[in-house]
């Protein structure tokens, strides 16, 4: 088992490679004193205080026992201090700070909710889209069509987040998990966020009940998974529908997010595999809108919001990917986008000529050296947009445009040109 | 002129850089314009579709592949594809903006109107629970105005990045390359490119 996990992850490695290292630390002291160090900027302020007061509101809205709720708090606050375990569950806050908000969503008194609206979200399809595109689609029914909508929307979706993240774990760069927990975590949250202020209802309750009103006493329905349930003779998705925390969620569609996030994210890490990541979300798209679960302009709020918070994170926090190391272990530095670096437009004013970018200079940062000035405002410039972690062991390494640990000698070319293991 | 130049945004939303902007504005107009393939499925679907949807959703394909090309260019863009985009993105705006007019005519115009429970107080029953119709028409209005408010700021927005694109002698072009390329095209290719050159020359002179 060693001989196979060296031969196919570890034998690329470059010699005294940091980056892909994890965390095996015990030491709770250890984490204490990072706090301490921790220096505070506004986008951390706002990332940990705002994670900070869904977490208290969650803490005092929830109707479980005290003691569980305080058991559940110290647990994980206790992972997040283990700096072993820490590494994933500190990361991962968002995540649990968006499943906090959802279970306890059903608990929220019916007169302080915001009103149900039913006939919004078709009259947006009709005048933005043309007509309800889910009626449309679910004009004709069949058994095939039903277990091909079914297998996206009832089945990947649930698993399709854990594979994404072992994958992008092996496979990725170093840190593009943390990533990837922080776009998903936030996606997820605004979206819980959202349902909540807006609460709207579904196709299938426009199929059972037409446009009269709607109260929160009602159950939700499983509309077209309900003929999964006959088909497989099980009982499934009727009980867990009926029972959802959010069940006038309709906008925006979680389902259509976390896949637009999953493909997004993997375009990113495999690009050579787009055509298919598209393929999976369409594939989402049209499951969601048959089985009568959402309106195409749901999907479209899912997906338009995971798109602005994977650009967000990709140009803030992910580190760049090079398709020619095979995986994390590979990696000998972590680079990460530069805004103003990338621009296509450069710098370049057209009345003055001595303004253009030496691109060869401006990758090695000799000129940034020789001006202390042009450095700080770069450094500080890239801050000013990051939540950095509290617990961030490789910010070292982040942006470095250090010679990778592999000696000259031994390898002349960079590691892109070096290695043939992937041809993009 | 000189005044359109100089109340160009710089950037997007006063804190990224314009091709930040134009990638996402990019990702989500192509996000919206999926809508065209859907409605198109009802041919398979036994949906019936008016003539006005048809071409809404026909126009909706078009554009999608227009504007699916500037996002694979945004980071190495050419000024004949974002003229192309840009004098696009225009017309749809306009059309979009008729299309919504239309659809909305067809949405109120349709008997969509429910009666409403007496009054009371938020709460207290459970119909009170569920939005008024005033409440609904509101929320419709709103969102739609915010969508077309929106749209129009991305237009100005694409406009802007493609005036630097003009502005900036990196991106100038050879067009007696382009002129040798054509006799070697097939048709649609041809056309392709003549609706790019015709749109390069529509943006130099609006936007220069």
């Amino acid at each position: 088992m060693a001989n196979f996990f060296y031969r196919w992850f570890l034998s690329q490695r470059p010699i005294n490679s940091e980056v892909s290292e994890l965390e095996t630390s015990l030491s709770i002291k250890k984490s204490i004193q990072s706090i301490k160090n921790y220096h505070w900027t506004w986008p951390s302020i706002c990332h940990y205080g705002f994670m900070a007061s869904i977490f208290l509101f969650t803490f005092i809205t929830n109707p479980l026992p005290w003691i569980i709720k305080c058991l559940i708090y110290s647990t994980l606050i206790l992972l997040c201090l283990i700096p072993l375990t820490g590494q994933f569950f500190f990361n991962a806050l968002p995540i649990f700070t968006w499943l906090a908000l959802y279970f306890t969503s059903s608990y929220f008194p019916a007169g302080k909710r915001p009103p149900i609206t039913v006939k919004v979200l078709p009259a947006i399809e009709t005048i933005l889209y043309g007509d309800n595109l889910s009626d449309i689609l679910a004009t004709s029914t069949n058994a095939v069509f039903d277990i091909f909508a079914w297998i996206p929307y009832g089945l990947f979706h649930f698993g399709a987040p854990f594979v994404v993240a072992g994958i992008l774990f092996i496979f990725g760069p170093p840190t593009i998990l943390q990533g990837y927990a922080f776009a998903f975590g936030y996606m997820n949250l605004f979206g819980v966020i959202i349902q909540n202020v807006f609460p709207a209802a579904p196709p299938w309750y426009k199929i059972l009940y037409g446009l009269e009103s709607a109260h929160y006493g009602m159950h939700g329905s499983p509309g077209g998974l309900a003929r999964i349930d006959t088909l497989l003779n099980i009982h499934l998705y009727t009980t867990a529908f009926e029972n959802s925390s959010v069940i006038f969620g309709a906008f925006p569609s979680l389902h259509s997010g976390c896949a637009t996030m999953e493909a997004l994210f993997f375009s990113y890490c495999f690009p050579f595999l787009r055509p298919l990541f598209i393929f999976y979300v369409c594939w989402l798209w049209w499951s969601t809108m048959y089985l009568t679960h959402h309106y195409f302009v749901d999907l479209m709020a899912g997906s338009v919001l995971s798109y602005i918070i994977f650009q967000y994170t990709k140009y803030t926090q992910l580190p760049l990917v090079d398709t020619s190391l095979f995986c994390r272990w590979s990696y000998s530095n972590i680079e990460k986008y530069d805004m103003l670096k990338e621009n296509p437009l450069g710098s370049f004013d057209g009345d003055d000529i001595e303004n253009i970018p030496l691109s060869s200079l401006d990758n090695t940062r000799v000129l940034d050296l020789n001006d202390n000035n042009v450095l700080e405002f770069d450094l500080d410039d890239q801050a000013s947009l990051t939540p950095n972690n509290i617990f961030d062991r490789t910010s070292y390494a982040s942006r470095s445009s250090a010679t990778s640990n592999i000696s000259l000698e031994e390898s002349p070319l960079p590691p892109r040109l070096n290695s043939n293991k992937r041809i993009d | 002129m000189a005044r359109t130049i100089s109340s160009m945004p710089k950037s997007f939303f006063g804190v990224l850089p314009l091709y930040i902007g134009v990638e996402i504005i990019l990702g989500i107009t192509i996000l919206n314009k999926c809508s065209g393939a859907y409605g198109i499925l009802a041919v398979f679907t036994g949906h019936p579709l008016d003539f006005m949807q048809w071409i809404s959703y026909l126009w909706s394909v078009i554009t999608l592949i227009v504007y699916g090309q500037g996002l694979y260019q945004i980071h190495k863009p050419r000024v004949y594809t974002f003229s192309q985009i840009l004098v696009t993105f225009t017309i749809d705006t306009v059309i979009t903006c008729l299309f919504t007019l239309w659809f909305t005519a067809v949405w109120f115009g349709t008997d969509n109107v429910v009666e409403e429970p007496a009054l009371l107080k938020r709460g207290e029953a459970k119909f009170s629970q569920g939005a008024s119709q005033g409440y609904e028409y509101t929320v419709t209005i709103l969102i739609t105005m915010t969508s077309l408010v929106f749209r129009f700021y991305y237009n100005y927005v694409l406009a802007s990045f493609v005036q630097e694109l003009l502005r900036n002698p990196k991106f100038l072009v050879d067009q007696d390359d382009v002129a040798q390329d054509l006799k070697n095209k097939n048709g649609f290719t041809r056309l392709w490119i003549k609706s790019q050159r015709v749109s390069y020359h529509w943006c130099r002179r609006f936007l220069i």
